[in-house]
């Protein structure tokens, strides 16, 4: 598996790099979404498959990312590009205040309860709080992005901006493992009673774990509002976060699985077109199928990151 | 003269109707080796949960080195140098060995809640002395050849020196072991009597309970016999195997234990 990775992952960002050149406008756009969704499923894997918190609502902080690039922009007259740190710090802010009462509830309360906060956040949306969000229609015509001075207008530039943005979610999620506050979130999922003992104070990693989960998806949100120049509540809908949530699921909390997660859940139905429809029907019996089968996910996470001079020789379990 | 460094006064835990402790007290002092014992259901387990701050004492007072600790989170005793295992092992089951000992450095790690996100050269040699200390911990408990095993799928022997290795990588003040010989064979206990001697000559004060007596006869500088609660008896292991009290209390539910 390991020997497969090495060389499975240059070929995966080598093909990522030159695919827009290869697609006509229709895929270049089915593959932004693809780029686009897994960053939202990273960032629902931190919470979830990471610390273990059964959260329902990721496409909350999506949305918020992208209803904050695109009020900024729209409303304010802000440039896209200077929009991206709000639309990163609003929602991993609103993930640490979400977070502070809930994160001690058992798994099915927190996920009751996020749906709740899901639910609540397309509401506002739609009936136009505040008079920024542009209610049931949302808010249109968003400029395109512009780096010093050049316009990235076309469909290759946004692709280019949101397999960067998938970089960095990447790049970010290795740091994570190989540190601290990473491994605390194993441990609290695995026993939080035992993490509290060894002195882990699991209330504060937990709300961490949401906060970079959120901002994560909120620079996602903005990925999506410029691909479309558009935003409205119903990309934000309780059934999204249901799809994040099943993907880190069923993925199994790895890199692999959840790309391989979000490419069966967005793409293939792109490709058959006539599956689109059955897609949801499909995905909950290979739900069922592989949480029976398989019930870690189809493509587990591996531990046992640990240095090379920590193994000696005829260690047992080594991979 | 040592001083006292855990002084437990009238500590007081009630469970609805039942009180699994009542009024009891004890001192631990420095370099001690110090056994609570009692028979089944005595209360011995509900004492380490008030003293690690997993239960909070509805009376009394536990006090650190002159700092009361009732009350506190058990994360928050940990910064203090307390640190314990459990009577049913608790380990990070699907994580490593070398994983679940490393969790034991994590109040000791520099690292704040940005390093998750970005690194720095500062990280990096912060994550490498601590698996150096690691190390240390996997080769003073015999436990380098497991180092990538995931936890979950080694023998209870084995589990048991893992979870002391992860409380020893904490760097104890006070080490606090709930049923240590549980479950082992007689060389795994032998092996374990010399490691608790080993852990005490690097300065830890270890706080022990055991079910086994001979072990507790043979390992502990000072003991406290404790029965539904309450405290029965305390002395040297030679004043608790003369002592009438203990004799009726403690010998005597043994003899029951074997005639179930
Ligand atoms: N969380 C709890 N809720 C209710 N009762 C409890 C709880 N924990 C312990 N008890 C009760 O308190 C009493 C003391 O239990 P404790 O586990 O401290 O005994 P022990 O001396 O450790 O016994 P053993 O030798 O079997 O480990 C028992 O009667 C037990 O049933
Ligand atoms: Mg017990």
């Amino acid at each position: 598996m390991k020997e497969l990775q090495k060389f499975a992952y240059p070929i995966f960002f080598a093909v990522m790099a030159v695919l827009p050149h290869l697609l006509n406008d229709r895929w270049q756009a089915v593959a932004i979404t693809f780029l686009i969704f897994a960053v939202v499923a990273l960032s629902q894997d931190i919470i979830l498959g990471k610390a273990g918190m059964f959260n329902m609502g990721q496409a909350l902080f999506f949305g918020m990312g992208a209803y904050t690039t695109a009020i900024l922009n729209n409303q304010f007259g802000w440039p896209i590009a200077a929009t991206i740190p709000l639309a990163i710090l609003i929602p991993a802010m609103f993930g640490i205040l979400l977070a502070g009462p809930i994160v001690h509830l058992r798994g099915d309360y927190l996920l009751v309860v996020t749906i709740g906060f899901n639910i609540v956040f397309v509401q506002v949306l739609q009936n136009n709080l505040g008079g920024v969000t542009g209610g049931p229609n949302g808010i249109f015509g968003l400029d395109s992005l512009s780096l010093f001075g050049f316009d990235l207008m076309s469909q290759v530039a946004v692709y280019y901006f949101a397999f960067i943005v998938l970089l960095l979610t990447l790049w970010v999620m290795h740091n994570l493992a190989g540190s601290k506050p990473g491994r605390a979130l194993h441990y609290l999922r695995e026993d939080q009673l035992a993490a509290e003992s060894i002195g882990i104070n699991t209330r504060i990693y937990k709300i961490f774990a949401f906060g970079l989960g959120a901002g994560i998806a909120g620079l996602a949100g903005t990925v999506f509002a410029v691909q479309y120049s558009a935003v409205s509540p119903e990309a934000f809908e309780f059934i999204q976060s249901v799809l994040f949530f099943s993907i880190v699921l069923v993925g199994g909390s790895s890199v692999p699985g959840i790309l391989l997660g979000v490419f069966v859940m967005f793409v293939l139905p792109e490709i058959f077109r006539e599956f689109a429809t059955w897609r949801y029907f499909i995905f909950g019996f290979a739900m069922i199928a592989a949480m029976i089968l398989r019930p870690r996910g189809i493509w587990p996470a591996t531990f046992g990151k640990i240095p090379k001079f920590l193994i000696k020789g005829g260690s047992h379990g080594a991979q | 003269m040592a001083r006292n460094e855990l002084v437990l006064t009238d500590v007081t835990k009630r469970f609805g109707g039942l009180t699994a402790v009542d009024t009891l007290s004890f001192k631990v002092a420095e370099g001690q080796i110090y056994g609570i014992i009692g028979p089944n259901g005595a209360g011995k387990t509900t004492v380490f949960n008030c003293i690690t701050g997993i239960y909070k004492s509805e009376e009394g007072s536990v006090n650190w080195r002159g700092e009361e600790i009732r009350g506190l989170t058990p994360y928050q005793i940990v910064d203090r140098g307390i640190v314990r295992t459990f009577q049913t092992i608790r380990l990070f089951g699907q994580m490593s060995v070398a994983e679940n000992i490393m969790s034991g450095r994590h109040i000791r790690s520099m690292q704040s809640w940005w390093h998750g996100i970005i690194p720095t050269p500062g990280k990096k040699r912060d994550e490498l002395e601590n698996w150096q200390k690691v190390e240390e911990q996997l080769d003073f408990f015999n436990l380098s050849e497991f180092a990538a095993t995931p936890t979950g799928s080694l023998p209870y022997g084995i589990q048991r020196r893992v979870e002391m290795a992860r409380a020893m990588a904490v760097d104890p003040t006070l080490l606090i072991l709930d049923e240590p010989a549980a479950g082992l064979n007689d060389k795994e206990t032998l092996g374990l009597l010399e490691t608790i001697f080993k852990i005490r000559d690097k300065g830890v004060t270890v706080l022990l309970i055991e079910h086994d007596m001979d072990m507790v006869m043979e390992v502990t500088d000072y003991l406290t016999v404790i029965n539904f609660g309450k405290k029965i008896a305390e002395g040297t292991p030679e004043q608790i195997q003369k002592d009438p009290a203990v004799i009726e209390a403690y010998l005597g539910s043994e003899e029951d234990d074997e005639d179930e």
